[in-house]
C-alpha cells in the first residue's frame, strides 16, 4: 500500500495502516528526539508522544504535504516544547566537558583516535545545546539529520533566504563557541580539552 | 575577496550551493590565505564530526508500546467531554421547553388590544357602519 493510502485508512481508524506508517518513521522521529536530547529513555518517551499527538491529529491532516514533513513538524514542535518545558535548552554548559580524561600513553593507536573522536563528538554536542534553540533546530535537520533545504523549508515554514541564513548564522556561532577547544597541532585541526 | 565573504563561500559550499564562478573564486583565496584554509579545516571537523553521528536504536517493541497508549488516550479525547456534556443538555433542554409550554398555558398570552378592523369581519363592520352587507355581491 502506498503512503498517501496507508494515511487516508489511518484517519479512518485502520491501526494496521497506522502501525506501518509508525514503522516507517520511527527512527526518523526518534533520532530527531534523540539529536536534541541526548538521551535515549527521553527520545523513545518523545517519540512515543510525537505519534500519539500524530494519531489524534490525523482526522485533520489534509494530504496538502507530505505525511513526513506534516510529522517532522510535530516532532520538533513537541520536542521543542519539551525542552522549553524542562528547561534543558541550557542545561550544560562547555565547562562540564573539561570532565573528561586525556587518553592514556598507554594505550593504543586505535583506542586512543576512538577516545578522541567520542571526545570531540561529546563537545561538539555540548556546544549545540547552549545555541539559541532556533540554532539548534536548524543543525539538527540539516548537519544531523542530512534534510535537504527544501524539506526544512516546508517543516519549518520558513523560506529559504531563511534557511541559509539561519544556517550560516548557526554554524558560525557554533565554531565560536567551540573556539576553545580548537587548536592548531602539526597542521591538523583538532578538539582539544580546555 | 574578503575574508568574511569567504566563511559565506567556505560555509555553502559545504551544502554544494556555489556556481562555478563562487567555486574558483574560493579556491583561489584559500591557496592564498592560510587563515581562511584554517577556517575552512575547523568546520569540516565540526559537520564533520556531526554528519557521521551514530545514533542509538529506539527501544524495541516500539508498537506494542504505543498501542496500548493510543487506546487509553481514545478513552479520554477531548470529544468525549463535549458528548458527555450534551448527553446531559438534552433532559435540561427537555424541561426548560416543558416549563415554559406550562407557564404559557397557564397564565396565558399576553393580552393585546386589537384593532377594531380585526375585531369584526368585512361584513360586520358593514352593518356598524348601518350599509348593506349584500351590496358588493348585488349585480
Amino acid at each position: 500500500m502506498e503512503e498517501k493510502d496507508l494515511v487516508r485508512s489511518s484517519k479512518e481508524g485502520n491501526e494496521e495502516a497506522f502501525a506501518s506508517l509508525v514503522k516507517k518513521y520511527r527512527v526518523k522521529v526518534f533520532n530527531l528526539a534523540f539529536s536534541l536530547t541526548r538521551d535515549r529513555d527521553t527520545a523513545d518517551d518523545l517519540a512515543q508522544e510525537v505519534f500519539i499527538k500524530a494519531y489524534f491529529a490525523l482526522p485533520r491532516f489534509e494530504l496538502r504535504s507530505e505525511f513526513g514533513t506534516w510529522l517532522y513538524r510535530i516532532a520538533i514542535n513537541h520536542v521543542r516544547d519539551f525542552l522549553r518545558k524542562t528547561g534543558r535548552m541550557k542545561r550544560y554548559s562547555l565547562d562540564d566537558i573539561k570532565e573528561s580524561s586525556i587518553p592514556q600513553e598507554d594505550e593504543t593507536m586505535k583506542k586512543e583516535k576512538e577516545r578522541t573522536e567520542e571526545h570531540r563528538k561529546k563537545i561538539i554536542h555540548r556546544a549545540i545545546q547552549v545555541l539559541p534553540e532556533k540554532h539548534q533546530v536548524i543543525l539538527t535537520l540539516r548537519d544531523i539529520q542530512g534534510l535537504s533545504y527544501e524539506e526544512i523549508t516546508k517543516i519549518l515554514r520558513i523560506s529559504p533566504g531563511t534557511v541559509d541564513s539561519r544556517l550560516h548564522r548557526a554554524r558560525k556561532l557554533l565554531r565560536e563557541k567551540l573556539a576553545p577547544f580548537l587548536s592548531q597541532k602539526g597542521g591538523n585541526h583538532e578538539l582539544q580539552e580546555g | 575577496m574578503n575574508c568574511k565573504k569567504v566563511e559565506k563561500l567556505i560555509l555553502r559550499a559545504f551544502d554544494g550551493r556555489l556556481h562555478q564562478g563562487e567555486k574558483k573564486e574560493l579556491e583561489a583565496h584559500l591557496k592564498q590565505c592560510p587563515r581562511c584554509w584554517a577556517l575552512q579545516e575547523e568546520y569540516q571537523l565540526i559537520l564533520d564530526t556531526l554528519r557521521k553521528e551514530d545514533f542509538p536504536e529506539p527501544k524495541p517493541y516500539f508498537w506494542e508500546r504505543l498501542q496500548p497508549k493510543l487506546k487509553e488516550e481514545k478513552r479520554y479525547e477531548p470529544w468525549m467531554v463535549w458528548k458527555q456534556w450534551g448527553m446531559r443538555a438534552i433532559p435540561v433542554s427537555l424541561l426548560a421547553i416543558i416549563f415554559l409550554s406550562a407557564a404559557l398555558i397557564f397564565l396565558g398570552p399576553p393580552r393585546v388590544e386589537m384593532e377594531v378592523s380585526q375585531a369584526f369581519s368585512q361584513s360586520g363592520l358593514l352593518l356598524l357602519q348601518n350599509q348593506n352587507m349584500f351590496q358588493e355581491t348585488t349585480i
